[in-house]
Protein backbone atom coordinates (compact mmCIF):
# COMPACT_ATOMS: atom_id res chain seq x y z
CA UNK A 1 0.00 0.00 0.00
CA UNK A 2 1.49 3.35 -1.07
CA UNK A 3 2.02 5.96 1.58
CA UNK A 4 0.03 9.20 1.58
CA UNK A 5 3.11 11.15 0.50
CA UNK A 6 3.72 8.81 -2.42
CA UNK A 7 0.08 9.12 -3.55
CA UNK A 8 0.29 12.91 -3.38
CA UNK A 9 3.47 12.88 -5.46
CA UNK A 10 1.85 10.54 -8.01
CA UNK A 11 -1.16 12.85 -8.29
CA UNK A 12 1.03 15.95 -8.63
CA UNK A 13 3.04 14.23 -11.40
CA UNK A 14 -0.14 13.28 -13.23
CA UNK A 15 -1.56 16.79 -12.97
CA UNK A 16 1.72 18.33 -14.19
CA UNK A 17 1.70 16.26 -17.40
CA UNK A 18 -0.72 18.52 -19.36
CA UNK A 19 1.31 21.59 -18.38
CA UNK A 20 4.60 19.95 -19.39
CA UNK A 21 3.07 18.88 -22.71
CA UNK A 22 1.70 22.38 -23.34
CA UNK A 23 5.12 23.83 -22.43
CA UNK A 24 6.85 21.48 -24.87
CA UNK A 25 4.53 22.54 -27.73
CA UNK A 26 4.88 26.21 -26.82
CA UNK A 27 8.71 26.04 -26.88
CA UNK A 28 8.65 24.22 -30.24
CA UNK A 29 6.16 26.72 -31.68
CA UNK A 30 8.31 29.61 -30.42
CA UNK A 31 11.43 28.15 -32.09
CA UNK A 32 9.55 27.63 -35.38
CA UNK A 33 8.16 31.18 -35.24
CA UNK A 34 11.66 32.56 -34.59
CA UNK A 35 13.02 30.56 -37.52
CA UNK A 36 10.21 31.86 -39.78
CA UNK A 37 10.85 35.46 -38.74
CA UNK A 38 14.61 35.13 -39.37
CA UNK A 39 14.00 33.77 -42.88
CA UNK A 40 11.38 36.25 -44.11
CA UNK A 41 11.26 39.95 -44.83
CA UNK A 42 8.26 40.94 -42.74
CA UNK A 43 8.98 44.62 -42.06
CA UNK A 44 9.95 46.57 -45.15
CA UNK A 45 10.79 50.26 -45.01
CA UNK A 46 11.86 52.64 -47.75
CA UNK A 47 15.57 53.44 -47.73
CA UNK A 48 16.17 56.93 -46.37
CA UNK A 49 19.38 58.73 -47.36
CA UNK A 50 22.00 58.52 -44.60
CA UNK A 51 20.20 55.67 -42.83
CA UNK A 52 22.52 52.87 -41.65
CA UNK A 53 21.42 49.34 -42.42
CA UNK A 54 23.62 46.28 -41.79
CA UNK A 55 26.44 48.64 -40.75
CA UNK A 56 26.44 50.49 -44.09
CA UNK A 57 24.64 53.35 -45.82
CA UNK A 58 22.96 52.44 -49.10
CA UNK A 59 21.93 54.26 -52.25
CA UNK A 60 20.45 53.15 -55.54
CA UNK A 61 23.29 53.76 -57.98
CA UNK A 62 21.61 52.63 -61.21
CA UNK A 63 18.51 50.85 -62.51
CA UNK A 64 18.32 49.93 -66.20
CA UNK A 65 15.70 48.26 -68.36
CA UNK A 66 17.11 46.31 -71.28
CA UNK A 67 15.16 44.56 -73.96
CA UNK A 68 12.65 47.13 -75.18
CA UNK A 69 15.16 48.75 -77.54
CA UNK A 70 15.49 52.01 -75.57
CA UNK A 71 18.68 51.16 -73.63
CA UNK A 72 21.00 49.47 -76.09
CA UNK A 73 19.84 47.71 -79.20
CA UNK A 74 18.92 44.42 -77.59
CA UNK A 75 15.26 43.44 -77.95
CA UNK A 76 13.82 40.52 -76.00
CA UNK A 77 10.80 38.56 -77.21
CA UNK A 78 7.31 39.40 -75.98
CA UNK A 79 7.00 40.71 -72.45
CA UNK A 80 10.49 39.65 -71.37
CA UNK A 81 12.77 42.42 -70.06
CA UNK A 82 16.10 42.50 -68.25
CA UNK A 83 16.40 44.83 -65.26
CA UNK A 84 19.87 45.64 -63.96
CA UNK A 85 19.99 47.02 -60.42
CA UNK A 86 23.16 48.49 -58.96
CA UNK A 87 23.41 49.53 -55.31
CA UNK A 88 26.21 51.61 -53.78
CA UNK A 89 27.22 50.95 -50.18
CA UNK A 90 29.52 52.75 -47.78
CA UNK A 91 30.71 50.73 -44.78
CA UNK A 92 30.04 52.83 -41.68
CA UNK A 93 31.56 50.22 -39.37
CA UNK A 94 33.41 46.90 -39.50
CA UNK A 95 30.99 44.73 -41.54
CA UNK A 96 32.25 41.32 -40.36
CA UNK A 97 29.48 38.75 -40.87
CA UNK A 98 26.67 41.35 -41.06
CA UNK A 99 26.17 40.84 -44.81
CA UNK A 100 25.93 37.05 -44.68
CA UNK A 101 23.00 35.47 -46.60
CA UNK A 102 22.43 38.62 -48.61
CA UNK A 103 19.14 38.81 -50.46
CA UNK A 104 18.47 41.38 -53.19
CA UNK A 105 15.16 40.78 -54.95
CA UNK A 106 12.63 42.73 -56.99
CA UNK A 107 9.05 43.01 -55.79
CA UNK A 108 5.87 44.60 -57.05
CA UNK A 109 2.75 45.83 -55.20
CA UNK A 110 0.75 42.66 -55.93
CA UNK A 111 3.24 40.50 -54.04
CA UNK A 112 5.30 39.06 -56.86
CA UNK A 113 9.01 38.54 -56.19
CA UNK A 114 11.80 38.02 -58.73
CA UNK A 115 15.09 36.40 -57.74
CA UNK A 116 18.31 37.51 -59.46
CA UNK A 117 19.82 35.53 -62.32
CA UNK A 118 22.47 33.02 -61.40
CA UNK A 119 26.14 33.97 -61.20
CA UNK A 120 27.22 32.46 -64.56
CA UNK A 121 24.36 33.92 -66.58
CA UNK A 122 24.83 37.29 -64.91
CA UNK A 123 28.54 37.43 -65.78
CA UNK A 124 27.82 36.34 -69.39
CA UNK A 125 25.23 39.10 -69.74
CA UNK A 126 27.62 41.70 -68.29
CA UNK A 127 30.17 40.74 -70.95
CA UNK A 128 27.51 40.91 -73.70
CA UNK A 129 26.27 44.32 -72.55
CA UNK A 130 29.70 45.90 -72.18
CA UNK A 131 32.63 43.70 -73.24
CA UNK A 132 35.22 46.22 -72.00
CA UNK A 133 33.85 46.81 -68.50
CA UNK A 134 34.78 44.67 -65.49
CA UNK A 135 31.61 42.92 -64.24
CA UNK A 136 30.39 44.14 -60.87
CA UNK A 137 30.03 41.47 -58.18
CA UNK A 138 26.72 40.20 -56.94
CA UNK A 139 25.35 40.60 -53.45
CA UNK A 140 26.40 37.08 -52.47
CA UNK A 141 29.99 37.51 -53.72
CA UNK A 142 30.45 40.88 -51.99
CA UNK A 143 29.06 39.51 -48.72
CA UNK A 144 32.04 37.14 -48.50
CA UNK A 145 34.52 39.99 -48.95
CA UNK A 146 32.81 43.09 -47.61
CA UNK A 147 34.52 46.50 -47.78
CA UNK A 148 36.63 47.80 -44.91
CA UNK A 149 35.29 50.52 -42.63
CA UNK A 150 34.71 53.82 -44.52
CA UNK A 151 35.27 52.11 -47.91
CA UNK A 152 32.70 52.07 -50.74
CA UNK A 153 31.51 49.22 -52.92
CA UNK A 154 29.00 48.44 -55.67
CA UNK A 155 26.62 45.49 -55.88
CA UNK A 156 24.84 44.50 -59.09
CA UNK A 157 22.10 41.97 -59.78
CA UNK A 158 20.16 41.21 -62.96
CA UNK A 159 16.53 40.14 -63.17
CA UNK A 160 14.20 38.86 -65.87
CA UNK A 161 10.78 40.46 -65.41
CA UNK A 162 7.62 41.04 -67.49
CA UNK A 163 7.28 44.45 -69.15
CA UNK A 164 3.97 45.21 -67.39
CA UNK A 165 5.66 45.09 -63.97
CA UNK A 166 8.52 47.48 -64.78
CA UNK A 167 6.88 50.72 -63.64
CA UNK A 168 5.99 49.43 -60.16
CA UNK A 169 9.18 47.54 -59.23
CA UNK A 170 11.14 48.00 -56.02
CA UNK A 171 14.46 46.43 -55.08
CA UNK A 172 14.39 44.86 -51.63
CA UNK A 173 17.56 44.22 -49.62
CA UNK A 174 18.05 42.16 -46.47
CA UNK A 175 20.63 40.03 -44.66
CA UNK A 176 20.47 37.21 -42.12
CA UNK A 177 21.56 39.73 -39.47
CA UNK A 178 18.74 42.18 -40.27
CA UNK A 179 15.74 40.02 -41.13
CA UNK A 180 12.79 40.39 -40.62
CA UNK A 181 13.66 44.03 -41.40
CA UNK A 182 14.39 44.85 -45.06
CA UNK A 183 14.96 48.10 -46.94
CA UNK A 184 13.32 48.95 -50.21
CA UNK A 185 14.43 51.10 -53.13
CA UNK A 186 11.60 52.10 -55.52
CA UNK A 187 13.18 51.91 -58.99
CA UNK A 188 10.83 54.41 -60.71
CA UNK A 189 11.43 52.91 -64.14
CA UNK A 190 9.20 53.79 -67.07
CA UNK B 1 -14.49 -9.46 -7.83
CA UNK B 2 -16.74 -6.68 -9.21
CA UNK B 3 -13.90 -4.22 -8.75
CA UNK B 4 -11.58 -6.43 -10.81
CA UNK B 5 -14.17 -6.80 -13.57
CA UNK B 6 -14.76 -3.05 -13.64
CA UNK B 7 -11.00 -2.43 -13.90
CA UNK B 8 -10.71 -4.90 -16.78
CA UNK B 9 -13.67 -3.28 -18.53
CA UNK B 10 -12.12 0.17 -18.09
CA UNK B 11 -8.76 -1.01 -19.47
CA UNK B 12 -10.53 -2.69 -22.42
CA UNK B 13 -12.57 0.44 -23.24
CA UNK B 14 -9.48 2.64 -22.99
CA UNK B 15 -7.61 0.33 -25.37
CA UNK B 16 -10.53 0.46 -27.82
CA UNK B 17 -10.70 4.25 -27.61
CA UNK B 18 -6.94 4.56 -28.20
CA UNK B 19 -7.11 2.15 -31.15
CA UNK B 20 -9.98 4.21 -32.64
CA UNK B 21 -8.04 7.45 -32.20
CA UNK B 22 -4.90 5.93 -33.71
CA UNK B 23 -6.73 4.50 -36.73
CA UNK B 24 -8.56 7.76 -37.49
CA UNK B 25 -5.61 10.16 -37.00
CA UNK B 26 -4.06 11.07 -40.38
CA UNK B 27 -0.36 10.23 -40.62
CA UNK B 28 2.32 12.92 -40.56
CA UNK B 29 2.97 12.30 -44.27
CA UNK B 30 -0.71 12.96 -45.06
CA UNK B 31 -0.92 16.04 -42.83
CA UNK B 32 2.17 17.61 -44.38
CA UNK B 33 1.74 16.16 -47.89
CA UNK B 34 1.27 18.01 -51.18
CA UNK B 35 -1.60 20.40 -51.82
CA UNK B 36 -2.99 18.78 -54.93
CA UNK B 37 -4.81 20.39 -57.87
CA UNK B 38 -6.14 18.22 -60.71
CA UNK B 39 -7.48 19.02 -64.13
CA UNK B 40 -7.90 17.74 -67.67
CA UNK B 41 -5.37 18.21 -70.44
CA UNK B 42 -7.52 20.66 -72.39
CA UNK B 43 -7.51 23.21 -69.54
CA UNK B 44 -4.84 25.36 -67.95
CA UNK B 45 -4.51 23.74 -64.52
CA UNK B 46 -3.72 26.28 -61.86
CA UNK B 47 -2.44 25.81 -58.31
CA UNK B 48 -1.73 28.50 -55.73
CA UNK B 49 1.88 28.87 -56.87
CA UNK B 50 2.07 27.87 -60.54
CA UNK B 51 -0.01 26.81 -63.54
CA UNK B 52 0.48 24.41 -66.44
CA UNK B 53 -1.04 23.97 -69.89
CA UNK B 54 -0.16 20.84 -71.85
CA UNK B 55 0.38 21.79 -75.49
CA UNK B 56 1.45 18.55 -77.17
CA UNK B 57 2.11 14.86 -76.46
CA UNK B 58 4.50 12.83 -78.60
CA UNK B 59 5.38 9.14 -78.40
CA UNK B 60 8.41 7.76 -80.24
CA UNK B 61 10.89 4.91 -80.37
CA UNK B 62 13.86 7.17 -81.10
CA UNK B 63 14.72 10.69 -80.02
CA UNK B 64 17.51 12.80 -81.48
CA UNK B 65 19.01 16.09 -80.39
CA UNK B 66 22.27 18.03 -80.33
CA UNK B 67 24.01 18.36 -76.98
CA UNK B 68 27.04 20.66 -76.69
CA UNK B 69 27.48 20.53 -80.46
CA UNK B 70 27.40 16.71 -80.62
CA UNK B 71 24.50 14.85 -82.23
CA UNK B 72 22.86 12.40 -79.83
CA UNK B 73 20.38 9.64 -80.67
CA UNK B 74 18.61 7.51 -78.06
CA UNK B 75 16.45 4.43 -78.65
CA UNK B 76 14.20 2.59 -76.25
CA UNK B 77 12.60 -0.85 -75.81
CA UNK B 78 9.55 0.93 -74.41
CA UNK B 79 8.42 4.36 -75.51
CA UNK B 80 9.72 7.89 -75.26
CA UNK B 81 7.03 10.29 -74.18
CA UNK B 82 7.68 13.96 -74.84
CA UNK B 83 5.31 16.35 -73.12
CA UNK B 84 5.37 19.91 -74.38
CA UNK B 85 3.95 22.39 -71.83
CA UNK B 86 3.62 26.05 -70.91
CA UNK B 87 4.36 26.82 -67.26
CA UNK B 88 3.79 30.00 -65.33
CA UNK B 89 4.84 30.92 -61.81
CA UNK B 90 2.43 33.17 -59.95
CA UNK B 91 4.38 34.89 -57.18
CA UNK B 92 8.00 33.73 -56.93
CA UNK B 93 10.87 32.79 -59.17
CA UNK B 94 10.86 29.00 -59.07
CA UNK B 95 11.92 25.83 -60.86
CA UNK B 96 9.87 22.69 -61.45
CA UNK B 97 12.32 20.04 -60.27
CA UNK B 98 9.84 17.18 -60.08
CA UNK B 99 7.92 15.94 -63.09
CA UNK B 100 6.54 12.42 -63.38
CA UNK B 101 4.12 10.40 -65.46
CA UNK B 102 1.71 8.19 -63.60
CA UNK B 103 1.08 5.32 -66.01
CA UNK B 104 -1.89 3.01 -66.55
CA UNK B 105 -0.65 0.62 -63.82
CA UNK B 106 -0.36 3.44 -61.28
CA UNK B 107 3.44 3.33 -61.35
CA UNK B 108 5.24 6.64 -61.43
CA UNK B 109 7.97 7.41 -63.98
CA UNK B 110 10.29 10.35 -63.32
CA UNK B 111 11.99 12.32 -66.10
CA UNK B 112 14.67 10.34 -67.87
CA UNK B 113 18.34 11.18 -67.45
CA UNK B 114 19.08 9.58 -70.82
CA UNK B 115 17.99 12.79 -72.51
CA UNK B 116 20.01 15.16 -70.28
CA UNK B 117 21.40 17.98 -72.37
CA UNK B 118 18.43 18.04 -74.77
CA UNK B 119 17.28 21.53 -75.73
CA UNK B 120 14.23 23.13 -74.09
CA UNK B 121 14.16 20.85 -71.04
CA UNK B 122 12.08 22.60 -68.41
CA UNK B 123 13.84 21.13 -65.38
CA UNK B 124 16.78 23.46 -66.00
CA UNK B 125 14.70 26.61 -66.51
CA UNK B 126 13.73 29.28 -63.97
CA UNK B 127 10.08 30.30 -64.05
CA UNK B 128 9.71 34.04 -63.57
CA UNK B 129 6.38 35.43 -62.29
CA UNK B 130 4.33 36.94 -65.10
CA UNK B 131 6.36 35.32 -67.87
CA UNK B 132 4.99 32.08 -69.39
CA UNK B 133 7.76 29.57 -70.08
CA UNK B 134 7.45 26.85 -72.69
CA UNK B 135 9.50 23.68 -72.91
CA UNK B 136 9.44 19.91 -72.69
CA UNK B 137 9.64 17.02 -70.25
CA UNK B 138 10.95 13.66 -71.54
CA UNK B 139 9.97 10.30 -70.03
CA UNK B 140 10.89 6.72 -70.88
CA UNK B 141 8.23 4.17 -69.97
CA UNK B 142 6.78 0.80 -71.06
CA UNK B 143 4.53 1.03 -74.10
CA UNK B 144 1.42 -0.28 -72.31
CA UNK B 145 1.66 2.43 -69.63
CA UNK B 146 0.88 5.12 -72.19
CA UNK B 147 -2.79 4.15 -72.58
CA UNK B 148 -3.86 6.01 -69.45
CA UNK B 149 -1.55 8.64 -67.99
CA UNK B 150 -1.35 11.65 -65.71
CA UNK B 151 1.39 14.27 -65.62
CA UNK B 152 2.38 15.17 -62.04
CA UNK B 153 4.39 18.36 -61.43
CA UNK B 154 5.75 20.03 -58.33
CA UNK B 155 8.54 22.35 -57.25
CA UNK B 156 10.48 19.44 -55.71
CA UNK B 157 10.00 15.69 -55.30
CA UNK B 158 7.59 14.66 -52.51
CA UNK B 159 6.45 18.22 -51.78
CA UNK B 160 5.36 19.06 -48.24
CA UNK B 161 2.53 21.58 -47.86
CA UNK B 162 3.38 22.82 -51.34
CA UNK B 163 1.47 22.74 -54.63
CA UNK B 164 1.34 19.64 -56.80
CA UNK B 165 -0.49 19.67 -60.13
CA UNK B 166 -1.92 16.52 -61.69
CA UNK B 167 -2.99 16.74 -65.33
CA UNK B 168 -5.04 13.83 -66.67
CA UNK B 169 -3.65 13.18 -70.15
CA UNK B 170 -5.94 12.32 -73.01
CA UNK B 171 -4.57 9.18 -74.71
CA UNK B 172 -6.23 10.11 -78.01
CA UNK B 173 -4.15 13.25 -78.37
CA UNK B 174 -0.82 11.40 -78.22
CA UNK B 175 0.90 11.72 -81.59
CA UNK B 176 3.04 8.69 -82.47
CA UNK B 177 6.21 8.97 -84.56
CA UNK B 178 9.13 6.62 -85.17
CA UNK B 179 11.70 9.31 -84.53
CA UNK B 180 11.46 12.74 -82.95
CA UNK B 181 14.04 15.47 -83.50
CA UNK B 182 14.26 17.86 -80.53
CA UNK B 183 15.52 21.23 -81.66
CA UNK B 184 15.82 24.68 -80.15
CA UNK B 185 12.31 25.46 -81.38
CA UNK B 186 10.79 22.40 -79.71
CA UNK B 187 9.39 19.22 -81.24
Amino acid sequence: MASRRERRLWLASLLSLPFLLAGYYAINAWRNAEDYIKRNELRVSDNVGGQTYAKASWTLNQARVIGDGRDGKIAFPGQMRLVVVRLAARAEDDIGQSWAQCSLTLTDPIGRRWQPLNFILSKDLSRDLDPKATPIDSCDTISRQPPAKSANTLIEEKFVVPADAISSLSAQLSFASTRPEAISFPLRLN
Amino acid sequence: MIRLLLSLLLVGMTALLLAFLQSTTPSYAVLTGPIETSGPQKDTVSSKTFSVKVAKLLRAKTIAFTSYGKPVERQTEGAWLIVSVELQSKYDTMTIQAAAIEGASGRSYRQTHRADGAPRLLSSKDLQPGLPTTGIFIFELPEDETSNMALVLSRQPSPQLDSEIRVKLDGETVETRDRVEIGNNGV
